[in-house]
């Protein structure tokens, strides 16, 4: 077997896996608070074609980027107005939004169907550690965006875990009733982090659409990211370095079947390693509500629940 | 809480117009007269007999999915995976009718593509009905999941293997076999309208008559909302929980039966992903879980889609047919906008005064 080719692979899961962890990483945000997010696919989606458009107007790759991710935005304060203001059912309206999301980008993306990428986010070589052996082809030639997105697990994490304005947000996500006699506003917490998450997934939507694949494809503009990112926020228990972690496992399951093709093996069939990472979160689940291991779930107890000050 | 009565009536209305000029502001954002789009779409969807006949056919496999949500909403679960088990019934029934259908006469060979759809779509839920009747895990993300298992396990069966669903002499674009003219559900009355819609419709009077006269509708609804009640009136609440999603998902899996016999007659991979399943979700909600509302939401979305599809094929406009979905995502979000309208009462001035007066 080819040793290299395996290189190559791990190397192909972080870029893979980037997207992802930056849809992730809003969903967690976004959930922390106690808002289910339903409409992650929606928001990546209109991200992508937002950002497509915009690199295909201006030419502009980081001018792109901030259309997908303002759009992906502008989404989440729809799912925010809807379940936070109006206090309408989370899992619906997130439904909804990703119906509408598939809907209106295959309508703006109908005329550039097909049309290659216009700006594509160029790779950076960092000087000197680029040719270290195995760990400078897999984590020292990716593009800038998968730095920042390993950065941003960071101060994310930092964030949730160590600011006050992280152990608000865990608050509200917890016990929103609580939160509010402390005089946090539970309304200002939540719409701050649903328009977080819609920011994230905007960005992960315009990155699978400018630096993943090769032109825009009507139909398999995120090829289903957006239910992968929310499959790994259960499965890293809304913790963003486990993110990271889960993301690179899902992106290798994802990439290693092309190396499987590569090298003609065929112990495991492909279609297993595709089910890999839904399967992984399945059986995560399942395991960890059983008996003791329940505590440790991490799942915000408000979540899905939206708040109403006069019943509390 | 009593509301006014138009309320109820205007704020779905009103959504639909909301919806209307969302839509309008994309129309001409991409240089198209919105309002001979949605002439051409009404049209299209209910304006002659082949536009009235066409939504009824869409709206049947709506119908099952809906009421596949429905069912489980109504005790407090969200099945969310219609669309996974919807694909499972579909890939059950053809399975079945190419194995034993060939030579039937059509009444059984009809009968034994619906009865494999159902149990697929029951296979594909029992995981994570099991898990949540014993368990307690969430049945939100689980049967999500499954959604995208079944959806690559479609891709497999069609692009990625030869499999016994696929056509052998399809090289160049992989197909799937079509399924013996016994199992295709012959159309009625010259439109595309088939048995599929009279189960639907005896689905929304069995799951009312389940709901409204059987001591397990009776049963689900004390689970639902008082499970400490259920409890100490000896109502085995693991098996209800389990029963109800495993028929949720049967209800699901029968919907890709429905789209197998009546409409593509072969495993289509890209035919069947239209999110039936997903749309039964939000058409469960909007109806509130009454299995004739859910009826009515269907074929008012099927006409939709179904306009959608028609204008797609109309010359001289060019109007993709993915608005169908946008303008769908669009109503519903307004109508659950709309929603707080109805559950809220909206008071401002001496009267609010006066409101907040008499109940304290």
């Amino acid at each position: 077997m080819n040793a290299n080719a395996w290189v190559i692979t791990l190397g192909a899961a972080f870029a893979a896996g980037t997207p992802i962890v930056l849809a992730a990483l809003g969903a967690i945000l976004h959930e922390r608070s106690g808002v289910l997010n339903l409409g992650v696919e929606g928001m990546m989606l209109v991200g992508a074609v937002s950002a497509f458009l915009a690199a295909d107007a201006w030419g502009n790759v980081w001018l792109a980027l901030g259309c997908g991710v303002l759009a992906g935005g502008a989404l989440s304060m729809v799912h925010g107005a809807l379940t936070i203001t109006m206090r309408a059912n989370q899992i619906v309206s997130g439904l909804a939004l990703t119906l509408f999301g598939t809907g209106l980008v295959k309508y703006l993306g109908e005329p550039v169907s097909g049309v290659k990428i216009p700006a594509r986010v160029v790779e950076l070589d960092v000087p000197g550690l680029g040719d270290l052996p195995i760990l400078g082809q897999v984590l020292f030639r990716r593009d800038v965006l998968v730095y920042a997105t390993w950065v941003l697990v960071v101060l994310v994490s930092l964030y949730i875990n160590h600011t006050r304005r992280g152990l608000a947000l865990r608050a509200v996500g917890e016990s929103p009733a609580t939160a509010d006699a402390q005089g946090i506003s539970v309304t200002g917490v939540r719409y701050g982090h649903v328009l977080a998450g819609g920011l994230f997934a905007g960005a992960g939507g315009a990155y699978q659409a400018l630096a993943r694949a090769p032109s825009w494809n009507q139909e398999f503009t995120t090829d289903g990211i957006g239910w992968i990112a929310l499959a790994l926020v259960v499965f890293s228990s809304w913790r963003p370095g486990r993110a990271l972690c889960g993301a690179v496992i899902f992106g290798f399951a994802i990439r290693s079947r092309f190396t499987f093709q590569a090298q003609e093996i065929t112990v495991i069939p492909n279609v297993v390693l595709e089910m890999l990472p839904y399967l992984l979160t399945i059986a995560v689940l399942i395991v960890i509500s059983t008996g003791s291991t329940r505590q440790r779930l991490g799942a915000p107890a408000a979540l899905g629940r939206p708040y109403v000050r006069e019943e509390r | 809480m009593e509301q006014k009565w138009w309320l109820h009536v205007m704020v779905p209305l009103g959504a639909v117009v909301g919806a209307l000029v969302l839509g309008s502001i994309f129309f001409l954002f991409t240089d198209r007269p919105p309002l001979s789009v949605y002439s051409k779409m009404f049209e299209a969807a209910f304006g002659s007999r082949d536009g009235i006949t066409d939504t009824l056919a869409t709206a049947s496999p709506l119908i099952l999915t809906g009421l596949a949500a429905a069912f489980a909403m109504r005790m407090g679960l969200y099945n969310i995976g219609g669309e996974g088990q919807l694909y499972a019934g579909a890939i059950a029934s053809s399975g079945a009718a190419l194995l034993w259908t060939d030579g039937m006469p059509t009444p059984p060979a009809m009968a034994v593509v619906f009865a494999a759809g159902a149990f697929g779509g029951m296979v594909w839920i029992l995981v994570p009905a099991l898990a949540r009747a014993y368990l307690g895990t969430s049945e939100i993300i689980t049967t999500l999941m499954f959604v995208l298992v079944a959806d690559r396990l479609l891709d497999y069966l069609i692009l990625g293997s030869s499999s016994y669903w696929k056509d052998p002499l399809s090289f160049g674009f992989p197909q799937g076999k079509v399924i013996p003219d016994a199992a295709q559900f012959p159309p009625w009355f010259d439109s595309r309208v088939t048995v599929a819609l009279v189960v639907a419709v005896a689905m929304v009077l069995l799951l009312w008559f389940v709901w409204a006269h059987t001591s397990f509708g009776y049963g689900m609804k004390v689970v639902g909302d008082a499970p400490h009640a259920a409890r100490y009136a000896g109502i085995p609440e693991r098996r209800t929980v389990l029963v109800t999603l495993l028929i949720s998902g049967s209800l699901a899996g029968m919907a890709g039966a429905a789209e197998i016999g009546a409409r593509a007659f072969r495993l289509d991979p890209a035919g069947l992903r239209l999110s039936i399943g997903f749309t039964g979700i939000v058409i469960a909600a909007l109806s509130r879980c009454n299995p004739f509302a859910v009826a009515l939401v269907a074929i008012l979305l099927g006409g939709l889609q179904n306009a959608g599809q028609s204008i797609q094929t109309a010359s001289d406009i060019d109007v993709p047919k993915s608005v169908s979905l946008m303008l769908q995502g669009a109503i519903l979000l307004f109508v659950l906008g709309g929603e707080t309208f109805v559950r809220y009462r909206v008071v401002h001035g001496r009267s609010a005064l006066r409101a907040a007066g008499a109940s304290t």
